[in-house]
């Protein structure tokens, strides 16, 4: 794999992961422990069943 | 047509969540303490025939009349108030077999709504232990309800619930007491009141307007219908009536009530006598448990002998994975030419990811542990002879639930502080929750103590004593600011504690192994989640701007975005001993503690270029400032250890606290004081230390 694909690719992983990360935030306003990023968190788990 | 909906109700600690999840599946979290359930949860449960039903698991309470905000969403719901919870059609009132009589208060309130009731006597393994003998068809006669021995922890009972629930025809109660007569007009005003003006039934009415003329302070809690201001009208008229005549009939009542229950348990309760020493073997693991002095004993004891079996039964699988993780990254360096993608792959993907994975064992070994010491009832103990430190300190005796749980994380732990009545010892208690030691600072504690103790040559026992100071100073510190602020912003005197002492159980392991599990999946799915997104953005953020060609991998990362945010803080963090490097770590490790982990995985591992990828602990070993001096010594590593045990490091919980409070004040308030002074004392650490030496 050339260099230049390698960098489009990587780029491409970053802006996915920004657009996620993003989404993630704003989809869990108001939720108790909204945005929560602690792995421990026991809320989490419940928030999804 | 909506399925049946079953509320669960029950005084605290009486086994409500064991049984919400035996009947719905699910994996509502318990434990052997009171107040692990602050808010309501919904669950399905099916009938005999396969019919849906709602249950919804309420927060235990010793008494409708409701003296906190959690016992509050309890008396709501019953009654109808909340329009985000249907009004229960049916209610299974759970009690503690071994403590009939004092939960039968809770039970008589509601037998009073005239609603259907099941009545479940759960603990009867226990109850027959200790001699109790319950006799269940006197007292299916004399109340009139299906009565249920069950011991929700086996699983004992349970199809006889499910049932009982299924029952199309469930009878009502035959519960009928006198209400004093003097007392029965004002009843019956308040209930045609309530009746008209607010909608309510009339059996419903009559049971509310009983809980209003006892209900002294009542208080009321968001989403809750208030009263109809004729209703509330009626009842001011009738209370200061009775203020002029000097009568508390508040009072009359509930001893009316306490009599009429004094007399049912009579019939139905044979107790013959106590053990022939007079004591159980629960007392007797207590006079030393709960002892002002051994009782200190025994829980440093007991917490360094968790810390200990964490470091020494952790090493073997921290090991293999971090030896995993670094063929991985070799593999894919083999494989890949040079390159971005290669780069974010190694460095950002399985440095930033790898380096959290890592300490996956020790966060399944310390939840394991923390949940035998819940399960068994150890944990109550604890709360019980703390109870006299935080009453010195200003703290209110409820306040060691919320405070415990924040070990786990601060956000469960401030959400519990709704068991607070007293607002005041609510918002102390928020306020210092945070710098109770949390699982996510644990990988930073350990990666530094890693880092500062290098090698085999220390004893375990150092990096033990040095976590459990590290727990300590923020249970110091906790304490400290509450005794502060209960002196300056939040005056007042504490409010006792009133806590249940279970017996001592054999811990059911398998909860705690599925405790364990939920978290250490919720960790997994963390790292594979949040963690793996941030470390892709911090990739980029450490690769780009590109420098110069041929610029080394250390002047790639000093002109990267990372590397000049980094800069811009380390005149703030320079003081403290901290490079811009770790001033990025700093700053990311505000979406979770632990991300400074993986950033720092990423950081130095993009600093690395060589084909055999390094150990995070080693190359954190091997990083120098610009003039060559080692930058992790030992006693930036404590100093860094301490910032995090006091800074306010957690964006989600300042959202919390925020959402908690209804304002942005507080949540301010707590990250300039706890994040002043970490920086204060990290400051203080870090000069005095290089001034002896170190």
């Amino acid at each position: 794999m050339n260099a230049t694909l390698q960098t489009v690719i990587a780029l491409a992983a970053v802006v996915l992961a920004v657009a996620w990360l993003g989404w993630r935030a704003i989809a869990r306003r108001g939720q108790p422990g909204g945005g929560c990023a602690c792995p421990t968190d026991p809320f989490k788990a419940r928030l999804k069943r | 047509m909506r399925p049946p909906v079953y509320a669960l109700v029950g005084t605290p600690n009486c086994g409500k969540s064991t049984l919400f999840n035996a009947l719905t599946g699910l994996n509502q979290k318990i434990g052997n303490y009171p107040g692990v359930t602050v808010e309501k949860h919904e669950g399905t449960a099916y009938s005999q025939h396969g019919q849906p039903m709602t249950v919804i698991d309420l927060p235990g309470a010793y008494s409708l009349a409701a003296r906190a905000p959690d016992e509050a969403v309890l008396r709501d719901v019953l009654l109808g108030r909340r329009a985000d919870t249907p009004q229960p059609d049916r209610i299974i009132c759970i009690v503690d077999a071994t403590n009939l009589e004092r939960n039968l208060y809770l039970v008589h309130q509601v037998l009073d709504l005239g609603r259907p009731v099941i009545l479940v006597l759960n603990m009867m393994d226990l109850a027959a232990q200790s001699g109790l003998r319950l006799r269940l068809g006197r007292m299916e006669q004399a109340l009139g309800i299906p009565v249920i021995p069950c011991v929700a922890i086996n699983g004992t009972g349970l199809i006889e619930l499910k049932l009982a629930m299924s029952r199309h025809d469930l009878p009502l109660s035959r519960h009928n007491w006198d209400v004093p007569a003097p007392i029965a007009a004002a009843v019956t005003e308040l209930q045609a009141s309530l009746t008209n003006h607010d909608g309510k039934q009339p059996l419903i009415a009559r049971a509310e307007a009983l809980l209003l003329l006892t209900d002294r302070d009542s208080v009321r809690v968001a989403g809750s219908t208030p009263l109809h201001p004729r209703t509330a009208e009626i009842l001011r008229q009738w209370q200061q009536r009775w203020a002029a005549e000097g009568t508390d009939w508040a009072e009359t009542l509930v001893n009316a009530r306490h009599q009429s229950i004094a007399r049912l348990c009579a019939n139905l309760v044979e107790q013959p006598g106590v053990a022939p020493n007079g004591r159980s073997v629960s007392d007797r693991i207590d006079a030393i448990a709960t002892h002002p002095w051994w009782g200190w004993v025994v829980f440093l004891g007991v917490m360094a002998a968790m810390f200990f079996s964490i470091f020494t039964l952790a090493e073997y699988p921290m090991n293999w994975i971090d030896g995993r993780m670094a063929a991985l990254a070799d593999g894919v360096k083999h494989l890949l030419a040079p390159g971005d993608l290669r780069d974010l792959l190694t460095d950002g993907v399985i440095g930033g990811v790898g380096a959290v994975l890592v300490f996956l064992p020790q966060i399944m070994l310390l939840f394991f542990f923390i949940g035998l010491l819940e399960s068994t009832g150890y944990m109550a103990r604890a709360a019980f002879f703390m109870d006299r430190l935080m009453g010195r300190v200003g703290l209110n005796g409820r306040a060691f639930i919320p405070l415990l749980s924040s070990h786990a994380c601060a956000i469960p732990g401030i959400m519990a502080t709704r068991t607070i009545e007293d607002k005041r010892d609510r918002l102390t208690t928020i306020l210092v929750a945070p710098l109770m030691s949390c699982s996510a600072r644990l990988p930073v504690f350990l990666l530094m103590i890693a880092a500062l103790v290098p090698g085999d040559r220390v004893p375990v026992v150092t990096k033990v004593g040095l976590i459990l100071f590290m727990y300590t100073l923020g249970a110091v510190g906790a304490f400290g600011f509450a005794w502060l602020f209960k002196r300056t912003l939040l005056q007042g005197a504490p409010s006792p504690m009133i806590l249940e002492m279970p017996p001592y159980r054999v811990p059911a392991l398998p909860a705690v192994v599925r405790q364990m599990w939920e978290r250490a999946w919720a960790f997994l799915h963390s790292a594979g989640t949040v963690i793996l997104g941030i470390s892709i953005v911090l990739w980029f953020l450490t690769a780009y701007p590109k420098a110069p060609a041929g610029a080394t991998p250390g002047a790639q990362l000093a002109h990267s975005y990372a590397g000049q945010a980094g800069h811009l803080l380390e005149p703030v963090i320079k003081p403290l001993g901290f490079d811009w490097q770790i001033g990025i770590g700093l700053v990311t490790s505000m979406a979770a503690r632990e991300v400074f982990v993986s950033t720092m995985g990423v950081v130095f591992n993009a600093q690395t270029d060589n084909q055999d990828t390094t150990p995070l602990r080693q190359a954190l070993r091997q990083a120098t400032w610009p003039d060559g001096r080692p930058l992790f010594t030992p006693l930036t590593c404590f100093t860094l250890m301490i910032y995090y045990v006091f800074a306010m490091q957690c964006l989600s919980t300042l959202a919390v606290v925020r959402r908690e409070t209804g304002s942005w004040k507080w949540p301010a308030f707590q990250l300039v004081y706890m994040t002043g002074t970490a920086w204060v004392v990290c400051l203080v650490i870090y000069h005095g230390g290089r001034a002896l030496g170190f």
